[in-house]
């Protein structure tokens, strides 16, 4: 009995280890006001005001900004809430 | 237009000239429009709704499978809340007065952001028509796109002030 639980406790280690980190991605989009972008990565995702101005910054210079990272529903769940405040984000899987 | 902050706490406070009101309700009339109606090549749609996966179709169909109600509910009745807030009853109102608190004003930043990208579209859809221009359309387009952004950096300065 306890064997089995070990090994079932030893599999799902190995899965969460083996499990690809993904990327949620905002673009830049002309359209949207950086204040307003700010505001939402602070909300959101509960950054500070110096992370969230800083991906927005990042977004704005380069175009695109990672604004999180983690397992594949977590990372479709923050693209979707992106979409619902109106910016432009992608899921992707992280580069190996 | 005038946006200030609540004297009872957090959120936001807007007196609008009726003028102003009858526009936005209108707006968010189209907005309403626009999610319900629009088809689905309109590029328009495209910027409310994107695609989360660009290289990879059969992801990104998942993903509208899953999402795209949801978001177009969310975006539909924050559009209505915005209209009917905004709807001037008595004609003889010389102003409409509104209070929102911080979710309802979450509300009004998305749909201003929503209605902002519908507009940057339509004005940018006119620009390369250029037989078909027309210009009052295209002003008053304009006129409507930076309002809005200056009706939501009004908001921001309110909800989120930055000086620190």
């Amino acid at each position: 009995m306890t064997s089995t639980l070990e090994q079932l406790d030893l599999d799902a280690v190995t899965r969460v280890v083996a499990e690809e980190p993904w990327r949620t991605i905002v673009w830049d989009d002309p359209v949207n006001l950086m204040t307003y972008v700010t505001y939402v990565f602070r909300s959101y995702f509960g950054y500070s005001r110096e992370e969230a101005e800083r991906l927005m910054l990042r977004v704005h210079n380069e175009g695109r900004a990672i604004v999180a990272t983690g397992n594949r529903e977590a990372m479709e769940r923050h693209a979707e809430a992106m979409h619902g405040y109106g910016l432009q984000a992608t899921v992707s899987r992280a580069d190996p | 237009m005038i946006v200030a902050g609540r004297s009872g706490g957090e959120g936001v406070r807007l007196v609008l000239e009726a003028e102003e009101a009858m526009l936005l309700s209108e707006l968010a009339d189209q907005v309403d429009s626009v999610l319900l109606l629009g088809e689905a090549d309109d590029p328009a749609l495209g910027r409310l709704l994107p695609n989360a996966y660009p290289d990879d179709a059969r992801s990104g169909r998942e993903f509208a499978r899953y999402t795209r109600d949801s978001l177009v509910d969310g975006k539909r009745q924050a559009a209505q809340r915005v209209r009917d807030a905004t709807a001037v009853d008595d004609e003889r109102d010389s102003v409409v007065q509104i209070e929102l608190d911080q979710s309802e004003a979450w509300g009004w930043l998305t749909f201003l952001t929503d209605l902002r990208l519908i507009l940057a579209e339509r004005v940018g859809i006119i620009e390369e028509g250029d037989e078909e221009s027309d210009e009052t359309r295209d002003d008053y387009l304009r006129a409507a796109y930076e309002w809005a952004g200056f009706v939501q950096g009004s908001m921001l300065e309110v909800l989120d002030p930055t000086e620190s």
